[in-house]
């Protein structure tokens, strides 16, 4: 193509005008702090551990714990808690060990895949918490229904007016509907941190992997 | 040891760093992103050089950087108010009657480029460098095959963007 050529030789002309920057000049730039993605993708990533931890650790530490223990479904409850913590210390191993493979050297599609990668481990770990949220709702649901004094008179009474199916009914669509909008807000969340931040790299990897097919 | 390496970075980067403008030259629209850009790549430039090792030429490691940082890592410069955008001033040019003259065209030219995806410009700057398929295709992760087939793709797109 003649027009390229042409604009090859005008490319390669060393007196482009471009700004030529001293040493100082130079020397400024490298002191000052990045603002790339991948910095903004540490950032969100580490709240978001912090967040869920901090959540399950109020959980856990509300007097709830104490309404547990008169229940005596601490051998209920303990995997449940050890599960938690085992779930946290894997991801956040994998994230760190997907977050250091980062590498600006690398080519372009192994950059992108790699910085997907690491936000692919912690939209895991966050769906996982909601789904061992939604379970947790539901074992502790269960333990209540059988153990709670107060509840059980209410089972009680709801059983005796012949009303049992509809206490069961309106129990579980209230739980089911607080469940779908938690989680409705979570994915707006997730729509609109990552679909900003990440809009321009899920292009870019599309357009790459276009080209293999 | 610190300030050597430091010494030595800035130096080097002073030497090269048209590379670098290229770059930004076909990233951004004004003065304001160029500088913004310019200053990531070489922020990504710094934190990566440790790990430069010289068996590959600094320049040719440069062009791998700067194209990641434009192409993935950076985030487009919000402070776009009062500053004049390129491609604005080639518009009215591209808008005016066409005039053969070389200078004429390479603007069109230029505007053309801008025009194409972040993928496609980096071809296109790895083919105004000179690169052959192989550091393309190794540059961008994609076979040479592809690369070839790509570029001229991208040939055709700005065949149509220039003579629509």
């Amino acid at each position: 193509m003649d027009e390229l050529e042409l604009l090859k030789k005008d490319w390669q002309k060393e007196d482009n005008n471009y700004p030529k920057l001293t040493y100082n000049e130079i020397y400024k730039m490298i002191l000052k702090k990045s603002s790339s993605i991948v910095k903004w993708i540490f950032i969100i990533s580490i709240l978001e551990f912090v967040l869920w931890s901090v959540v399950s650790f109020f959980l856990k530490d509300a007097d709830y714990n104490q309404r547990f223990k008169e229940y005596h479904a601490e051998s209920i409850m303990m995997p449940f808690i050890i599960l938690g913590y085992v779930i946290i210390a894997y991801f956040l191993y994998k994230f760190f060990m997907n977050y250091r493979t980062i590498s600006v050297t690398d080519n372009a599609k192994v950059l992108m895949e790699n910085i997907l990668k690491t936000r692919r481990t912690v939209r895991h770990y966050v769906a996982i918490n909601l789904g061992y949220m939604v379970v947790s709702i539901f074992v502790v649901l269960g333990i209540q229904f059988n153990r709670d004094e107060q509840m059980i008179s209410v089972i009680e009474k709801a059983s005796a007016n012949g009303e049992l199916f509809k206490f069961y009914a309106i129990t579980i669509i209230i739980v089911l509907l607080v469940i779908a909008v938690l989680i409705g807000l979570f994915l707006l969340f997730y729509y609109l941190i990552y679909g900003i931040l990440l809009k321009r790299l899920n292009n870019n990897y599309k357009e790459l992997k276009k080209l293999e097919v | 040891m610190n300030k050597e390496l430091e010494h030595s970075f800035v130096e080097l980067l002073e030497k090269h760093q048209n590379i670098v403008h290229k770059v930004c030259r076909l990233y951004t629209n004004n003065y304001d992103a160029h500088n913004d850009l310019f200053q990531e790549i070489t922020i990504q430039l710094w934190k990566a050089y440790p790990k430069f090792r010289g068996d590959a030429k600094f320049s040719t490691w440069m062009y791998r950087v700067g194209l990641n940082t434009a192409i993935t890592l950076y985030r487009k410069s919000k402070r776009r108010i009062n500053t004049q955008d390129f491609s604005d001033v080639q518009f009215k040019i591209s808008a005016e009657a066409y005039d053969d003259t070389e200078e004429q065209q390479l603007k069109l030219l230029y505007n053309a480029v801008r025009q194409l995806n972040d993928i496609e410009k980096a071809l296109v700057f790895l083919y105004l460098e000179d690169k052959n398929y192989n550091e393309i295709s190794e540059t961008l992760g994609i076979s040479e095959v592809n690369a070839r087939v790509k570029m001229n793709r991208v040939k055709n797109k700005l065949k149509t963007i220039l003579n629509p």
